[in-house]
């Protein structure tokens, strides 16, 4: 998991991008439904100016506006809005929509045959197989039961016998919206349960001891028995008390009680790590503050651009927007510099748990297995003559380094050594304290992230972790409905089920287009629009390579092709970013807590697109001539 | 018949004062509907230029062939379709209005309903849609459901109802909210005999709570029993309205009921008939009957097409033979249908309205 600067980004931030307010996300909304508005109002103009002439359409669109705002909203009663929901519940609720979770149950058990048992990480395997698979499934239901319910209402006429009743369009919207956001629950809460389990039970194991060895002292050193393709060493100290190594993402407590070694159950596997993030400066190899570290030339990792919002809109494009790992060079003045703010002995009465997710990048192969070593420096950052003398460290490429930095050590301050007391002596009066971290291999680079290299001043518990990814799954879910009713208002059900898959579709490709917008400006030949690649793949061409035709035919492709790719970089920003969403997944896979400010940023952004597709759901059921 | 010696019915009077004093509950002004396809293309022209008034307190009956526009009327009374021109008003209001709906209660030409629904859901969730208390719905729904007798089906799906059944919880679902203004198409298709005269006393019942209706029916003999007044209608457009009593006078025929006269006395009758430059058809028929109306006007109307038969014209003038010259018709024999709408499209698009 790598963290994108906006991830970092807290809810106002996000809201209002102080000093790039074109970026906000508040912006975006309102230029959106503003848009949407004026594109309904227009389109209705358009079409019943062809039915009835100008002027008359001109009446009938402003009867619609002026009955939404004078009746029709406030006269939606909670108490129809209610009984429609209960309809449209009911509705899947008898025609067994709740057999899914049974299928979901017997799914599960097959996976649990085919996912890897050898993996180096099966917590992450197990979680991110879960998730991932509740995600893509809800969302499929959620396309079926909410696109063709309304559809089929006006088909079988059903719906007379509801209009004709004191039921307004917002109630209609509202009610099937709500209806069915409320069997996706039920089907959720399950599946979220069943996922529990099936996580926690498939990552239970236990080892019996296989070899047992006495030290001298009272200490025993031994090793587990081969279970599960891993076995671990351990060490049992005097008391009886010992713990296994780390292997495969966990460890199990080893005690000796009596004559007998009883292994515990796994620890550590599943996380939720909940990090405290710091500013980051990198300082060159003159020891020069540098923002970006050095380029090694490694690519780019993929994720990233996002929230560029209305500034993308309007076409001004904004460069890669995606983190790339700065790197530190061993044996100079290189060094990544960390200040954390909000140190106080209350947060971190034992010190300063610091983790570290390092790249290594090796000019020299060496000795692989050993890793790169590098050193970690605690300094105060007003007086930066006060600091820790370095605690060293070997950097494993894919592995967390976790050290626990103590509150008392040695260190110099301004030329003389003592030892230096961490709330006394390095965090300064505003709670901040630095961390520099340096490469101590010549030759060899340390790379790293904002977010690689963290505090952790508590845990989070999984479950609630688990909670938090399936929330987010939740608010896809009422995404996908809110559309799905929107479209199904005016379309047939597979018509509408198409728009709202296409929808979805493109939520989930934003990344890929904003991608290829963005070769197609900096004029990068990656590929190209839907066009130039169709030809690519016809020709087996690579990607970066110049393609072979004529320049005038080429220059009308490549024409097309960027009008399309911006008219969809257009439509892709208006839509939700779907990826972004389902990467909670991925802070759970990680061990991580989901970042609460995240989640709200996705709450938020679920109510507009609601409010969007109720009002346009609104506008096309009003506009429509139900018995025609 | 009333044993009345004599009774000479005359030439009626025009419409009843009390009729007029009474509140305008529907008013159609000059409404007219086109049916579109998706490209705005005319396909038929189901309506054309109707103006009608239904008072509080009437059954209005609609009648005519299949395909004429009743049911497109009532659509578009209730706001399920737009007019291409014209207005509707319902209790003063545009047709538009969600909160006419509140006093409007209409049974659809065929049950629509939630299959999936047991018989006291489905009244119980449409009471919810009107701002009723818990309570009052639930009495509601019990006296509803008692009414239309399907205590004994009140738990089971509407999927495994009979039709007649399924049409008894499509008029309990029109009367939850109490309405005051009716909307009946067809309400007695799919009742068995009973049905429908508890249907038809359950009408006058309403009607006499003070309650408004409209009906369109095939079932001649039931509006004739049922209808203050009718309008007959024959592609779209408005052939005959009035009071039932009124229409069913054949006008210039006389009728003498007598009894106990003798072979001379009744040749002496007729001689004074002759006499005054009549004619004597027959001594004994009744009145017409709605059904003889309904097929002399849709006959009438086919041969001339686009007029509005004028009231006051005698029958005769048009080259019909008064009713009783006709033979009963089989009840069981409807009226012809319309024609397929293209050739209707293209026939009517030539008339001018009237
Ligand atoms: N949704 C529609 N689209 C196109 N034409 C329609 C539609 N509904 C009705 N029509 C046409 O409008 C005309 C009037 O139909 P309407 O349903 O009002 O007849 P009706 O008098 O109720 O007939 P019936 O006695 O058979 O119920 C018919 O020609 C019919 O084909
Ligand atoms: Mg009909």
């Amino acid at each position: 998991m790598t963290l994108q600067p906006e991830d970092f980004w807290s809810f106002s931030e996000w809201l209002l991008r102080p000093g790039a307010f074109l970026e906000s996300a508040l912006l975006q909304g309102v230029a959106l439904l503003i848009l949407a508005v004026l594109l309904g109002l227009v389109i209705g103009y358009i079409v019943s100016a062809v039915r009835y002439g100008p002027g008359e359409a001109f009446y009938a669109v402003a009867g619609v506006l002026r009955d939404l705002f004078t009746r029709d909203l406030p006269g939606t009663a909670p108490r129809r809005v209610y009984a429609l929901a209960r309809l449209a519940f009911k509705e899947a609720i008898r025609r067994r929509i709740l057999f899914v979770i049974g299928l979901f149950a017997v799914g599960l058990l097959l996976a649990g045959w085919y996912l890897d048992p050898t993996s180096d990480d099966p917590a992450r395997l197990y979680i991110s197989f879960v998730l991932t698979a509740t995600n893509y499934l809800i969302l499929m239901l959620a396309l079926f039961i909410s696109c063709f319910s309304l559809p089929a209402d006006i088909k079988s006429r059903t719906i007379y016998t509801i209009v004709t009743k004191p039921v307004r369009a917002t109630e209609i919207v509202l009610g099937r919206i709500f209806g069915f956001t409320a069997v996706g629950t039920l089907l959720l809460v399950p599946m979220g349960l069943l996922s529990y389990l099936f996580v926690t039970r498939g990552l239970d194991h236990t080892h019996t001891v296989a070899s047992i060895e006495e030290l001298g002292d009272g200490r025993f050193v031994g090793e587990t028995s081969y279970d599960r393709f891993h076995r671990h060493e351990f060490t049992i100290d005097a008391e009886g008390n010992g713990l296994a190594e780390s292997e495969r993402g966990h460890r199990h407590v080893v005690t000796k009680v009596g004559d007998e070694f009883i292994v515990g159950d796994p620890e550590g596997a599943l996380r939720a790590r909940v990090p405290q993030y710091g500013g980051l400066q990198f300082l060159n190899r003159q020891g020069l503050p540098d923002t970006q570290g050095i380029d090694v030339g490694y690519e780019h990792i993929r994720g990233g651009y996002g929230s560029g919002g209305l500034s993308r809109f309007i076409g001004r494009t904004i460069g890669p927007r995606r983190i790339e790992h700065g790197y530190i060079e061993g044996g100079t003045l290189c060094a990544a510099i960390f200040t954390f703010d909000e140190i106080t002995p209350d947060k971190y009465p034992d010190g300063l748990p610091l983790e570290m997710k390092l790249r290594v990048f090796r000019t020299y192969k060496g000795d692989i297995v050993t890793g790169v070593r590098g050193t970690v420096t605690v300094r105060n950052p007003q007086n930066q003559a006060i600091e820790s003398e370095p605690f060293p460290f070997v950097a494993q490429e894919y592995q967390v380094d976790e050290t626990e930095l103590p509150i008392e050590f040695d260190g110099t301050a301004g030329g003389e050594s003592r030892t230096l007391n961490l709330f006394e002596d390095l965090v300064d009066e505003n709670g901040h304290v630095e961390i520099v971290v340096r490469c101590s291999d010549p030759g060899q680079y340390l790379g790293l992230t904002q977010g690689d290299v963290y505090l952790r001043p508590r845990e989070s518990t999984f479950g609630w972790n688990m909670t938090k990814a399936y929330f987010s799954i939740w608010l896809q879910m009422v995404m996908v409905i809110a559309f799905g009713v929107m479209f199904s208002t005016t379309l047939s059900g597979p018509v509408a089920m198409i728009a709202t898959f296409v929808l979805v579709l493109l939520g989930f490709s934003a990344e890929s287009v904003y991608d290829t917008r963005y070769y197609i400006d900096r004029g990068q030949t990656m590929g190209g629009g839907p066009i130039e690649s169709l030809i690519r793949t016809f020709r087996q061409d690579a990607m970066t390579v110049e393609l072979d035709i004529q320049s005038t035919p080429l220059k009308i492709i490549q024409g097309i092709d960027s009008v399309a790719v911006y008219t969809l970089d257009a439509v892709v920003t208006s839509l939700p970013n779907l990826p972004k969403m389902l990467g909670t997944a991925e802070y759970v896979a990680s061990g991580f807590d989901v970042f609460g400010a995240l989640l709200l940023r996705h709450t938020v952004t679920t109510l507009g697109y609601f409010i969007l597709a109720c009002f346009i759901g609104y506008f096309f059921l009003k506009t429509r001539e139900i018995a025609a | 018949m009333e044993t009345d010696p004599v009774a000479v019915a005359e030439r009626p009077a025009p419409t009843s004062p009390d009729a007029t004093a009474s509140q305008v509950v529907i008013e159609t002004r000059n409404l007219s509907k086109i049916y579109r396809d998706f490209w705005g293309r005319k396909k038929v022209q189901a309506l054309n230029s109707l103006d009608i008034e239904i008072r509080q307190g009437e059954i209005f009956g609609l009648l005519g062939p299949n395909g004429s526009g009743k049911s497109t009327t009532i659509k578009l009374i209730l706001g399920l379709l737009f007019p291409t021109s014209g207005r509707v008003l319902v209790f003063d209001k545009d047709a538009s209005e969600t909160s006419k709906n509140e006093r409007v209660g209409y049974l659809p030409e065929e049950s629509y309903l939630y299959k999936f629904l047991t018989a006291e859901e489905t009244l119980d969730f449409y009471g919810r849609l009107f701002n009723m208390s818990a309570a009052d719905r639930q009495r509601r729904v019990d006296e509803l459901i008692k009414m239309v007798g399907l205590e004994r089906a009140r738990y089971r799906q509407l999927r495994e109802f009979s039709k007649g059944m399924t049409r008894r919880v499509g008029l309990a679902q029109a009367l939850i909210n109490d309405p005051d203004l009716i909307l009946l198409d067809e309400p007695t298709t799919g009742l068995d005999p009973i049905g429908t005269r508890e249907m038809k006393d359950l009408i006058l019942s309403l009607r006499d709570a003070g309650k408004t209706i409209l009906l369109c029916s095939h079932q001649l003999a039931d509006v004739q029993d049922v209808c203050d007044r009718v309008a007959i209608l024959h592609q779209g457009e408005l052939k005959e309205l009035g009071r039932v009593e009124d229409l069913l006078k054949v006008q210039d025929v006389t009728e003498v009921h007598a009894r106990g006269l003798s072979e001379q006395a009744k040749a002496e009758i007729a001689d004074v008939i002759r006499r005054h430059g009549g004619q004597l058809q027959s001594m004994d028929n009744p009145t017409t009957t709605m059904e003889d109306l309904f097929l002399n006007i849709v006959r009438e109307s086919e041969e001339r097409p686009g007029h509005r038969r004028a009231a006051a014209l005698p029958p005769d003038a048009s080259g019909n033979p008064p009713a009783s010259g006709n033979p009963p018709a089989n009840p069981a024999a409807l009226p012809p249908s319309a024609e397929s709408p293209a050739d209707r499209s293209s026939k009517s698009s030539g008339d001018a309205p009237s």
